[in-house]
């Protein structure tokens, strides 16, 4: 087969307008694919995650956005001395953006020695005694990083917030990337927060027998009559619940995914069909040569999928390298869904290239095959 | 020794009502080493019966024994291998693949055949020179003129060595002197390399290099004896 590959990257080269349209139709249309791929697995990650279904977050009952959230810090006692209960850390949240938006930036306090202990931080930047040393450290996670161009001993303001970036941070789980992680009793002292003795949420780590449910139930049953009361549910749960409508889109749209999918293939069978048209005589003249049917039908397969696959490797390549770089998120109420380039995704990407351009060559390929070589030697051309 | 045989071979279209019968019941037989040329009326058929031979159209009834093998058997795969390795075809419009220099075109026959890169280099140096090209061997098509496009079709078409070369009005297009050199070029490929020829003209002139003249008039062949009148070619 390799020996007609000459043959096949000059009849692209002949065409060249025609196969570098295609393949940059292609590459767009796996670059949203790709996007649209992140954003998906962006959401399953958060509320899939195994650590996620195992960890309880307390809010206040009925508060969604966490400056509305304000639990007594005292409740932390009382939580840790339940059965099956391991650890609990208080956590004041702020952001500047309630709403959905792209470039939220959610800043969580919480003890040092807990964010230590119950978080893995990978620092690519500075270092745990300097955040440590400083009231006002930050650390500051790899993708807000890109995004805001941040970089260590650099001040940074976000509503009347200001921190001292003491270290950058990679993490496994993607979304964390995203957060900017400060003392709590900083937070709590904050211009504007005031909020001292208070906290948004509390997050309750089990033993892994715990049945978390009843967990829950006995928390939210014992603050029902106040002072404050509160809502217990898993994290995936907590932030499935909060980024619901969120989530409904985004289910929406991986219906993109799929049209992108669809472009794709009509995009290279059309290049092919007409690429077939062109040379009809041409195929009449190789197969007069010796080329079996069979052949040229491959030959025009390979050509379909060569095309889609330069396209899409081209696509994926440049979707990888944007999402690596941007660091893209979307927030909604303090939780996070970042959308990060995967070896998983480059290769469903890959596969989905391959396949549509194998796809998209087989009816030109057998029309090709098919056609009697007298009647394809007396077309014009 | 005899090389084809074609036997009581019949090709009937369908034309709406009507059908039309450019070959009836034909009967031909080439040796090894023969130059044939096929004249008569346009429309009365020859291409068809060339194409026949050349295993690239079908019979309607009949046989075309190839050294003993009977090729409308054959199945399209099969036939299309049996092409590769005995048949070299010029075309009236020397159908090159225009993206492929002259070099690649010449080559593209050997692709299917199974032989070392070096030993297709040097045929592939050997049709080149057979066909005075050498220097042309980057060439494209398009850079190429009427004639020098015709030869590079004829080195393609002996490059593997087939048994038997077939030529479809290979001077049709080109001006008279062009179609002199071809003419002449052909015939050496007949003497020099020995190969057997059938070439479909409508020009009498260039009917006349053949060693075998035969006529196809109303679906039945005739051969034109050497100094002597018509009789019609029978079968073997
Ligand atoms: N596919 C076809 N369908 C119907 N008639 C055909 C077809 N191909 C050839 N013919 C007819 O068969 C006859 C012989 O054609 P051809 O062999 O091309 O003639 P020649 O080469 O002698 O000019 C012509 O009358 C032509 O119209
Ligand atoms: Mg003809």
């Amino acid at each position: 087969m390799f020996q007609f590959l000459p043959y096949l990257l000059k009849g692209f080269w002949g065409h060249r307008a025609r196969a570098m349209l295609t393949v940059s139709g292609t590459a767009v249309a796996l670059f949203v694919f790709c996007f649209v791929s992140a954003v998906q697995d962006g959401l399953l990650r958060l509320t899939q995650d195994k650590q996620a279904q195992r960890t309880l977050v307390v809010f206040q009952e009925n508060r969604f956005c966490p400056t509305s959230s304000r639990l007594p810090q005292d409740y932390t006692k009382h939580i840790a001395e339940l059965p099956s209960v391991t650890e609990v850390i208080p956590i004041k949240v702020v952001t500047n953006n309630c709403r959905a938006s792209l470039d939220a930036i959610v800043f969580q306090g919480m003890p040092a020695e807990k964010l230590r202990s119950s978080r893995e931080l990978n620092l690519t930047a500075g270092n745990w005694s300097a955040f440590e040393g400083a009231d006002d450290g930050a650390l500051v996670g790899q993708a807000v990083a890109n995004r805001r161009n941040l970089s260590v001993g650099q001040k940074f303001t976000i509503n009347e917030v200001t921190v001292l970036v003491t270290g950058i941070f990679q993490s496994s789980t993607t979304a964390e990337e995203n957060l900017i992680y400060t003392h709590l009793d900083f937070l709590q002292r904050a211009r504007g927060q005031n909020s001292v003795g208070t906290v948004t949420q509390m997050e309750v780590h089990l033993l892994d027998d715990a049945d978390v449910d009843s967990v829950a139930a006995a928390i939210d049953t014992h603050y029902r009559g106040g002072p404050v009361a509160t809502t217990t549910r898993t994290k995936g749960m907590f932030q499935a619940d909060t980024l619901a409508d969120l989530a409904e889109l985004i289910g929406f749209i991986h219906y993109l995914g799929y049209a992108c999918v669809g472009l794709v293939l009509a995009l290279v069978a059309t290049t092919t069909v007409m690429s077939v048209q062109d040379r009809i005589k041409e195929h009449g003249v190789l197969q007069t040569i010796g080329l079996r049917p069979n052949r040229i039908f491959r030959l025009i397969v390979s050509e379909s999928t060569l095309l889609s696959t330069a396209g899409g490797l081209l696509g994926i390549g440049a979707g990888l390298v944007f999402l690596s770089f941007t660091g893209l998120a979307v927030a909604a109420e303090g939780v996070t869904i970042s959308f990060r380039p995967s070896m998983d995704l480059a290769i469903t990407g890959a596969i989905v290239s391959v396949v549509v351009g194998v796809l998209a060559g087989i009816i030109p390929g057998i029309q090709a095959a098919r056609t009697k070589i007298v009647t394809a030697l007396r077309q014009a051309g | 020794m005899t090389l084809v045989q074609v036997k009581n071979v019949t090709k009937q279209y369908a034309n709406g009502e009507e059908t039309i019968t450019p070959l009836n019941e034909v009967n031909l037989e080439v040796h090894q080493g023969d130059f044939l040329s096929l004249m008569g009326a346009s429309g009365s058929g020859k291409s068809t019966l060339l194409n026949m031979i050349a295993g690239i159209d079908e019979v309607t009834s009949g046989e075309i024994l190839v050294e003993g093998t009977d090729i409308t058997k054959l199945s399209r795969g099969k036939l299309a291998d049996w092409r590769a390795s005995h048949v070299g075809y010029i075309f009236q419009t020397h159908n090159l693949i225009p993206v492929l220099t002259a070099y690649e075109n010449v080559e593209m026959p050997l692709l299917l055949l199974k032989m070392s890169a070096a030993e297709r280099r040097k045929r592939v140096e050997i049709a080149l020179e057979a066909v005075n090209l050498t220097d042309r061997a980057t060439h494209y098509p398009r850079q190429m003129s009427g004639g020098q496009e015709q030869r590079v079709g004829i080195a393609r078409a002996i490059v593997a060595s087939p048994t038997l070369v077939v030529a479809d009005e290979p001077t049709g297009n080109l001006d008279d002197e062009t179609t002199e050199q071809i003419l002449e070029l052909l015939q050496r490929v007949n003497n020099e390399l020995g190969m057997t020829l059938l070439m479909v003209t409508h020009d009498i002139e260039a009917s006349e290099i053949a060693k075998r003249q035969i006529r196809l008039e109303r679906g039945k062949l005739t051969e034109r004896q050497a100094g002597s009148a018509k009789s019609t070619v029978t079968a073997a």
